[in-house]
């Protein structure tokens, strides 16, 4: 999967709000309308559509056309993205590791004298 | 990913502190391991401005087509041998990657790296938990998906 950066830019920091992920949280159990969404947050239908947009535009969510009230759906394949550059960067670091720790045991005769320059 | 989906990252190694910094500082030392699997980072790729606001930079060659991919970074906080931050402006908005050293008095050091790349997602320590619980959530979601796929 070939993710633009820019789109996960938007992925986190639409992430980085607790009622966002909250939002996230209850689509993930299913479709919902504005005002189902609403109804928990003690928002008005403002704040709530305004979190949406942002949701919307990162792509975690979209609404569909038919229905007059629009219900919003979850869509998974940011959130694939978001986790599968997670997991790439887990992969690195390990790697990074498993190298370092190589490198430290061919060290390990001269690691008395401290000086590793 | 069973566990938390933070971006942290944990590692035991058997050295000091002291070296185990340098060996994150030291273009000689670097050279040996900053890979990632399937590249090289040759030393003199690699520029280490050890200073805050100074560069760090490494140009990785991919081992199969030669290919190369540039890390541009910059220091932040930097107290040898406890910690050491650099930020990179290019990723995402700005990621950022904390490494903190930590003795654990039996030769051995621990090395954990936390990286956030949301400005917002690690100005408190509070939004940086949400960020967390939120990608646990994901990771639990996408397990359902998962299986729904199947």
């Amino acid at each position: 999967m070939v993710v633009v950066e820019d789109e996960l830019s938007l992925v986190f920091s639409a992430l980085a709000d607790p009622t966002r992920r909250a939002i996230l949280a209850r689509l993930a159990l299913g479709e919902a309308t504005v005002n189902q969404l609403a109804e928990p947050f003690d928002m008005t239908q403002q704040a709530v559509s305004k979190h949406l947009k942002v949701l919307e535009q990162a792509r975690l969510i979209s609404r569909t056309r038919a229905a007059q009230s629009r219900p919003c759906v979850l869509e998974t394949v940011r959130l694939d993205a978001a986790a599968e550059w997670i997991e790439r960067h887990r992969r690195v670091w390990a790697d990074r590791h498993d190298r370092l720790a190589e490198h430290l045991a061919a060290l390990r005769p001269r690691d008395d004298e401290e000086k590793a320059e | 990913m069973t566990d938390t989906g933070e971006l942290t990252y944990r590692r035991v190694h058997a050295a000091s502190p002291e070296l185990l910094f340098d060996c994150m500082t030291d273009p000689e030392h670097l050279a040996h391991f900053w890979g990632p699997a399937g590249m090289t980072t040759p030393v003199e790729n690699i520029v280490v401005d050890l200073r805050p606001g100074g560069v760090f930079e490494t140009t990785m060659v991919n081992d199969a087509d030669g290919s190369t991919h540039t890390m541009r970074a910059v220091y932040g906080e930097i107290r040898r041998p406890s910690l050491l931050e650099w930020v990179e402006a290019d990723v995402q908005g700005g990621m950022r990657t904390r490494v903190t050293f930590t003795d654990l008095g039996d030769g051995r050091t621990e090395v954990v790296t936390h990286q956030t790349n949301v400005p917002e997602a690690y100005r408190s320590a509070q939004a940086r938990a949400g960020f967390a619980t939120s990608l646990d959530r994901f990771e639990h979601y996408l397990s359902t998906l998962d299986s729904k796929r199947r």
